[in-house]
């Protein structure tokens, strides 16, 4: 059956290095990526091996002691909580967002362009002050409660703000778009013919949707998984705010090595760089299994 | 990507720093300071007066400014820190003496905040504002009295506290309850405070260190821990709902400093603006702004009788106040418990 999409995968045949114009061309990209990217990245590693340092900072030196001290189960939790909410984060944005782009990428051309600016437009305000707008919306006296009261739904006010859910709706709002239009891009390349066709050689609609659908616009569900997960593990403004404070993620234990009591950078660099190993490691589980999809 | 907008900015600061400073050939002071705590009136004054140019960065946390001065990125000639920092600070040899003789207002600040630990002798920093952290109370929802942390962290208050989002705050109140203070940081009594923190803990249901206050204002929390700056405002914006009050069993008095670093290029415009800053109506100004414990007496006798009789900022009675002391490497260890306890009692 995974046929069928396989002779319209462009991506599977064989490509060509760049030749000597198309490394100069390159040149400005692998710059940038080398120094913002590369030389970061190597700043942190060497860091999370060295020393605290009393005012901050480090003393370079080599130990795995930070490495020790991410298993340890205090921090170690916090790790698995991160995880956790970034994955549910990722499903939800996924059942929501995947209609949402099914229907977008299906709908006319004046619609799509008039869709996909609804999904954009939050982008046009800064994430912090959209963020404090659901402080609005959840607090004890707001305009959730109140509109619950009003039609006398409750009668108390419910707690909203400052709890895992609050947490979860935060996330959700804010990486949602960052699902939705990498399958929106699939979607709108999908080729019409090919589910009448599953239609016609007698696939019911759900047999069309797994069989036919899903595997053709997998790249834009790949993508959008790793848009969502990668950035909500890593997140920690929403928890602060909406969370107030109490849900620690993996982000906020980062900071207090920084910008805490704590001033442990190397302990701080450790976490960091067990961070961009799961991220890692997350792209590379998704690549091979959209490897394995694309047959 | 904020990150790399910061960047950005710093270069764009310098840029026109560097353009500034090449046009006018003028003076310069590169101010260092915590957000939210110099008014611009009187950046402003100082400039038209002297016509040395201030550029104000500012931080949010005394570690935040400790990253940024000792990575030596930026040049900086006046700090704020706090006094367990500028403990820390003199410990490294990173300040510079100041020139007394070139801060005549210096006699106008108190005298008790000569003599404090971190810096006896006034020898390199002066204090610019003076706090304490207390308990503040919403009595519309509150009827029984509040005097100390063991009246607060009780069962029935589960879910109805806003806490400062502070490792060491919340350890130097839990430590206060066992008659230590905050110099008493060890690793013997983290572990005599852990059941008193275990037991607080899953009783808070906001940790705000930046607005403690905007959670009581919106009626999501009933009491609380705040700065007392925090507490000057809730009073003033909200007459006789809230009240300020210093824990019996201690409170912690943070006294934030200028001081100037090692690496200061214009130790001459330092000395300038901290003895402006000094100046009793200078000083005035800065109360006005910011409702904290001025430490320059001549100023408070400018301010208004309800400036003085807000109890946030000029609490009455003798209270026992006591200021946070360096603790090097243990930063790292209360860190640890109190991330422990609060994943433990947290959803």
């Amino acid at each position: 059956m995974r046929q069928e999409a396989t002779s319209f995968s462009t991506a599977a045949g064989p490509r060509k290095p760049p030749g000597r114009i198309g490394w100069l061309l390159l040149s400005p990209l692998v710059a940038w990526v080398v120094a913002f990217v590369v030389a970061p990245a190597v700043i942190m590693l060497v860091y999370s091996f060295a020393r605290r340092g009393t005012l901050g900072g480090v003393v370079f030196g080599f130990t795995l002691e930070n490495y020790a001290a991410v298993a340890d189960p205090v921090y170690l939790r916090i790790v698995i909580r991160s995880i956790l909410y970034a994955t549910l984060t990722t499903i939800l944005c996924l059942a929501m967002g995947y209609p949402v782009a099914y229907l977008i990428g299906r709908s006319s051309q004046r619609w799509q362009s008039l869709l996909l600016m609804a999904v954009m437009v939050p982008f046009w305000t800064s994430f912090l002050i959209r963020t404090y707008a659901w402080v609005t919306i959840l607090k004890n006296q707001g305009l959730l409660n109140s509109l619950l009261m009003q039609f006398q739904l409750i009668s108390q006010p419910l707690e909203l703000l400052y709890t895992p859910g609050a947490v979860v709706v935060g996330l959700v709002y804010t990486f949602l778009p960052f699902m939705i239009l990498p399958i929106y891009s699939s979607v709108e390349k999908l080729d019409g013919a090919l589910i009448e066709a599953a239609l016609d050689l007698g696939a019911g609609p759900l047999r069309a949707f797994s069989r036919v659908i899903v595997p053709l616009t997998s790249p834009g569900i790949a993508a959008g998984v790793l848009l969502v997960f990668v950035p909500s593990l890593g997140i920690y403004a929403v928890n602060d705010i909406l969370g107030g404070g109490r849900v620690d993620m993996i982000g906020n234990i980062i900071e207090n090595q920084f910008k805490g009591n704590a001033r442990n950078w190397p302990f701080g660099a450790a976490l960091g760089t067990t961070l961009l190993v799961t991220f890692a490691l997350v792209y590379w589980l998704v690549n091979r299994r959209q490897r394995m999809v694309m047959g | 990507m904020i990150r790399f907008a910061g960047r950005a900015l710093v270069a764009l600061g310098l840029l026109v720093g560097v353009v500034s400073a090449a046009s006018a050939g003028a003076e310069e002071l590169n101010l260092f300071a915590w957000s939210e705590y110099v008014p611009q009136s009187v950046l402003d004054d100082f400039t038209e007066e002297t016509g040395i140019q201030v550029n104000y960065e500012s931080y949010a946390s005394n570690e935040e400014m400790l990253a940024k001065l000792m990575s030596g990125a930026a040049s900086y000639d006046l700090i704020q820190p706090s006094e367990y920092v500028v403990e820390a600070l003199v410990k490294e040899n990173q300040l510079l003496p100041l020139d007394h003789a070139k801060l005549p207002n210096l006699k106008n600040i108190g005298k008790e905040y000569l003599g404090q630990p971190h810096d006896p002798k006034l020898t390199y920093s002066v204090p610019y504002m003076q706090g304490t952290v207390g308990i503040v109370i919403d009595t519309q929802k509150v009827k029984d009295p509040v005097l100390g942390f063991g009246d607060l962290f009780q069962d029935k208050y589960k879910g109805r506290i806003v806490v400062l989002d502070d490792a060491l705050e919340i350890v130097t109140w839990a430590l206060a309850t066992q008659g230590l203070g905050p110099q008493d940081v060890t690793k013997e009594n983290l572990e005599k405070v852990r059941p008193v923190l275990a037991q607080w803990l899953p009783l808070v249901k906001v940790y705000d260190s930046d607005s403690p206050k905007t959670a009581l204002l919106n009626g999501d929390v009933d009491l609380g821990v705040v700065w007392s700056g925090e507490a000057a405002i809730l009073i003033d914006e909200a007459p006789g709902r809230f009240v300020y009050v210093l824990p019996k069993e201690g409170a912690h008095m943070f006294i934030d400093n200028m001081a100037i670093p090692k690496s200061a290029q214009n130790v001459d415009s330092a000395h300038r603006f901290l003895d402006y800053l000094m100046r009793p109506e200078v000083a005035k100004k800065i109360s006005d702004e910011f409702p904290y414990t001025n430490p320059n007496v001549e100023a408070r006798k400018l301010l208004t009788p309800e400036q003085r009789a807000n109890p946030a900022s000029y609490p009455p009675g003798d209270p026992k106040l006591s200021t946070f002391r360096d603790i090097g490497a243990l930063g790292a260890d209360v860190d640890k418990l109190f991330t422990d306890l609060k994943a433990k009692s947290g959803s």
